[in-house]
C-alpha cells in the first residue's frame, strides 16, 4: 500500500496551501480577454503535426479538444482562430499572476508551466476565512479575463492536484487526503506520459489506484522520483518550494536645500544619492545595467537623464564619474528643486574581493567596459565605434560599424581577399587627378552587386606617389570613367 | 679594481642615463635594424611614443603592425582594446584581420572637437584597458603631453601620438620621438629623441 501506514497529522494542518491552475494559460498569455469571442487555440511550439495545447471555452463548446491536430479542429470549426505557443509570454504571465498572489501572503511560488502556489494559513482569519479568501481570488482573476481553478490544501502538492482536476475544494485536514485520492483522476498528477501510458495499460485511473500499487514494486518501475511526489502530496514528506521574490529597484528622491541653476551646484546631492545606491547595490550584491536621473524643476516637466553601461556595475566612483560627464554635458532649462535616480532591474553580480595589496590597473577585467562607457558618456554613442569584417567583394561593403567588442559576423570560411587591402579606408571614393610623379601597379578586377543595385565595375591599382604614399585608386568600367581614390596604405 | 668600481658603481648618489633601459619594459617593432637602435629593443610600453609624419598614409601603421599584432596577442584571457582616436581615415577592417588583428578589439574614436581627443586618449591611455592607443592630435601644448605620458605610464598602455612634423623642435615629454619619411624603396626612420638611448637613424624600413 502506497498509503503511509503512520496517521498524517491530525486535525489543524500547520500550512495550508493555495494552489490556482490556469489551464488555459498559453491561449490566455497571447490573446487579450476580449478575444474569447471566437473561437481559439494555441497549439504546440515547432510541433510539425500542429497539436493543439489549450482552446477556449467557445471552441471547447463546438468540440475541440487538447491533443487534436489543428487540421482536424480546422474540419470542425473553420473560423478557428490559431496561435502557436509563446513560453517567453507564459512565464511573462505566470509571473505577474504571481505578484498578484503576494496580496494574500508573503510565500508565493512559481509552478511552472500554469500554476501559482501560495501558503494562505496566516491570512485565513484576515479574509475572513478558505471560501472568502478563495471568492476574492476568483473574482480577481476573473476580472482580468483568466480562467483558473483553485484548491486549497495541507499540502502544496495535494492542492496542485485538487486545482488541476477542477475540483474546487478546501481540505484543511491531512487525513482527509487519500480518500479524496478517488477523485483525482491520473492527469492531475502531470506526470511523463511514458509513465501515465504504463499505469493506463494497468488500468489505473485515479490517484486512489496507484496508492494501492505496493511501494517497492512501483519505485522500480517508475522511479523513485514519482514516489517521492505522492509522499509529498499525502503530507508524508516535505517538498521545498522556491519562493517567489519581486525583484527589487532603486528609486530614490532628494530635495535639494536651495534650487540649483548650475550642475555644480547638483553635485553634493547626487554624490549622496550614489553613496546611497552603492549601499543597497553592495547589500544585495548586484548590480545595474543603467540608471535614470531625473532633474525636478519647479514648473515644467523634468530634465531626464539615461545612462546605459556597457556592463552592470555597482561601482559608485565609475558611476560617479559617468554621472557627472554626463550632467557636465546637460544644460539646465530650470533651476533644479530636487533630484531622483531611479535603477532598472537589479542584476545578480559576482563580488569583487578587495586586493590586500594594490593590484595593477590593468589586471581588472572591467577596465575595457568602463573606458567604453566613459567614453560614450561624453563624447555619445556614435563617436565611439567598432569595425568588423562582412563578407562581401565590394571593398566598401566588406565592412562594418559595429558594437565594440561585438563578435564578427564573418565566417571563416571566407577567404581573405587575393591581392592586398589597405589599412586605411575612405569614407567617399574622391575623385583622384594630381598623377604627378605617380606609379602604378595592377590592375585587380573587382565586379559584383548587380543584384541589389550597387553595382560595382571597377578596376583597381595601387599608386605610390612622389611623397611616398601607396594608395589604392581605382577607375570605373568600362574605361573611359574617372578616376578614385578609395583608400591609403597607411 | 673592478670590485671598487662595482662599489662606487652602486652608490646611491650615482645616476648613470644607462641604467634607465635596465627593466624597461618594451615589445619588439618586429624590425631588427630598428630595435637594434631602440633602448631596450622595441617600443616602450607604458610610455608615450611621438611619431612626426608628414603625411597620413607613408606606411606609419605599417610601421606599428608587428608590434600591434604583438600587443593585441598579449593577454588573450583579457582581451583589451586597440584604441583608434580620431584618426584620419577609418581603419579597414577585412586588412586589419589579413594583418592578423581581431576586429572586434578594435575601439575607433571620432570626437566633434579638438580638445576632446585629448581627454579620450587621457582616459584610453590610463584605464589599463588599452593594449595600445593611436591617436593623432594637431595641437597639444606641453602640458597636455606630459598628461598624455603619466597616463600612460598609470595604465601601463603603450600610446602612439600622430603628429606633423613642424612639431619637430618643440619640447616634448615623449619616452621616444620619431620622424618618419616615406621613399619608394623604404622608410626612413629618424630617432630623434630616446630615454636612455642616443638619437639615430635608421634608413629604408622595408614596410611595404
Amino acid at each position: 500500500m502506497l498509503v503511509p501506514r503512520r496517521a498524517a497529522s491530525a486535525a489543524g494542518a500547520r500550512e495550508l496551501w493555495l494552489a490556482a491552475h490556469f489551464p488555459r494559460l498559453p491561449l490566455e498569455a497571447l490573446l487579450p480577454a476580449a478575444a474569447s469571442t471566437r473561437a481559439a487555440v494555441a497549439i504546440e511550439a515547432g510541433d510539425p503535426r500542429r497539436t493543439i495545447a489549450c482552446c477556449n471555452e467557445r471552441a471547447a463548446r463546438q468540440g475541440i479538444l487538447p491533443g487534436m491536430s489543428l487540421a482536424g479542429a480546422l474540419a470542425l470549426v473553420p473560423g478557428l482562430r490559431a496561435e502557436e505557443r509563446q513560453p517567453a509570454a507564459e512565464a511573462a504571465l505566470l509571473d505577474r499572476l504571481a505578484r498578484w498572489a503576494l496580496q494574500f501572503t508573503p510565500v508565493v511560488s512559481l509552478e511552472p508551466p500554469a500554476a501559482v502556489l501560495a501558503e494562505v494559513r496566516g491570512s485565513l482569519d484576515l479574509f475572513g476565512g478558505a471560501m472568502s479568501l478563495c471568492r476574492r481570488a476568483l473574482a480577481g482573476l476573473s476580472g482580468s479575463g483568466l480562467g483558473a481553478s483553485l484548491a486549497i490544501a495541507p499540502t502544496p502538492r495535494a492542492a496542485l492536484w485538487l486545482a488541476r482536476a477542477g475540483l474546487g475544494m478546501t481540505v484543511t485536514r491531512s487525513d482527509a487526503l487519500p480518500g479524496l485520492a478517488a477523485r483525482l483522476p491520473l492527469a492531475c498528477l502531470q506526470w511523463p506520459p511514458e509513465a501515465v501510458a504504463t499505469l493506463s495499460a494497468l488500468g489505473i485511473r485515479s490517484v486512489a489506484d496507484v496508492l494501492r500499487l505496493p511501494r517497492a514494486e512501483f519505485a522500480a518501475r517508475f522511479g523513485p522520483a514519482l514516489l517521492d511526489e505522492l509522499d509529498a502530496g499525502l503530507g508524508r514528506r516535505r517538498e521545498p518550494h522556491r519562493r517567489h521574490v519581486i525583484p527589487e529597484r532603486f528609486d530614490e528622491r532628494l530635495p535639494l536645500p536651495c534650487e540649483a541653476t548650475a550642475a555644480a551646484g547638483l553635485v553634493p546631492a547626487f554624490e549622496r544619492l550614489l553613496a546611497n545606491l552603492e549601499a543597497f547595490l553592495r547589500a544585495r550584491a548586484c548590480g545595474v545595467p543603467g540608471m535614470r536621473l531625473d532633474l525636478l524643476h519647479r514648473a515644467r516637466a523634468p530634465t531626464r537623464l539615461r545612462l546605459g553601461l556597457a556592463r552592470p556595475s555597482s561601482d559608485a566612483v565609475e558611476l560617479r564619474r559617468l554621472l557627472r560627464e554626463r550632467l557636465a554635458r546637460c544644460p539646465l532649462p530650470a533651476p533644479v528643486t530636487a533630484l531622483r535616480l531611479r535603477t532598472g532591474m537589479l542584476l545578480p553580480q559576482a563580488p569583487r574581493d578587495a586586493a590586500l595589496l594594490e593590484r595593477g590597473r590593468s589586471a581588472d577585467p572591467e577596465a575595457t567596459a568602463r573606458l567604453l562607457d566613459r567614453l560614450r558618456a561624453r563624447l555619445g554613442r556614435q563617436a565611439v565605434f567598432g569595425v568588423c569584417p562582412v563578407p562581401e567583394h565590394r571593398p566598401e561593403r566588406a565592412w562594418q560599424v559595429a558594437e565594440p567588442g561585438g563578435k564578427a559576423p564573418l565566417s571563416a570560411s571566407w577567404p581573405a581577399a587575393a591581392a592586398a587591402r589597405p589599412l586605411w579606408m575612405l569614407a567617399e571614393p574622391q575623385p583622384f587627378d594630381d598623377w604627378a610623379g605617380v606609379q602604378v601597379s595592377g590592375p585587380e578586377r573587382i565586379e559584383s552587386g548587380w543584384w541589389d543595385g550597387h553595382d560595382v565595375r571597377r578596376d583597381y591599382y595601387v599608386a605610390w606617389t612622389r611623397a611616398g604614399v601607396r594608395l589604392w585608386i581605382f577607375r570605373e568600367r568600362p574605361p573611359g570613367g574617372g578616376w578614385f581614390l578609395h583608400g591609403v596604405f597607411g | 679594481m673592478t670590485d671598487a668600481l662595482a662599489a662606487l658603481l652602486r652608490h646611491p648618489r650615482l645616476w648613470r642615463g644607462g641604467g634607465l633601459t635596465q627593466g624597461l619594459a618594451t615589445v619588439p617593432t618586429g624590425f631588427r635594424r630598428l630595435d637594434e637602435r631602440l633602448p631596450g629593443g622595441g617600443w616602450p610600453l607604458a610610455a608615450l611614443t611621438e611619431l612626426l609624419v608628414p603625411t597620413a598614409g607613408i606606411g606609419e601603421i605599417r610601421l606599428l603592425l608587428p608590434a600591434l599584432c604583438a600587443l593585441a596577442a598579449d593577454r588573450p584571457e583579457a582581451p583589451r582594446w586597440i584604441a583608434w582616436l580620431a584618426p584620419p581615415h577609418l581603419p579597414y577592417a577585412p586588412a586589419l584581420t589579413a594583418a592578423g588583428l581581431d576586429s572586434s578589439r578594435m575601439l575607433v574614436v571620432r570626437p566633434q572637437a579638438g580638445l576632446d581627443v585629448l581627454w579620450a586618449m587621457e582616459q584610453a591611455l590610463g584605464s589599463g584597458a588599452c593594449a595600445a592607443v593611436l591617436g593623432w592630435v594637431e595641437a597639444a601644448d606641453g602640458t597636455a603631453l606630459r598628461r598624455l605620458t603619466l597616463a600612460a605610464e598609470e595604465g601601463g598602455s603603450p600610446g602612439f601620438l600622430f603628429r606633423p612634423p613642424r612639431h619637430r623642435d618643440e619640447a616634448s615629454p615623449a619616452a621616444l620621438r620619431l620622424l618618419l619619411t616615406a621613399h619608394a624603396d623604404g622608410l626612413d626612420v629618424e630617432i630623434l629623441k630616446c630615454r636612455g638611448g642616443m638619437p639615430a637613424r635608421v634608413d629604408r624600413l622595408p614596410v611595404h
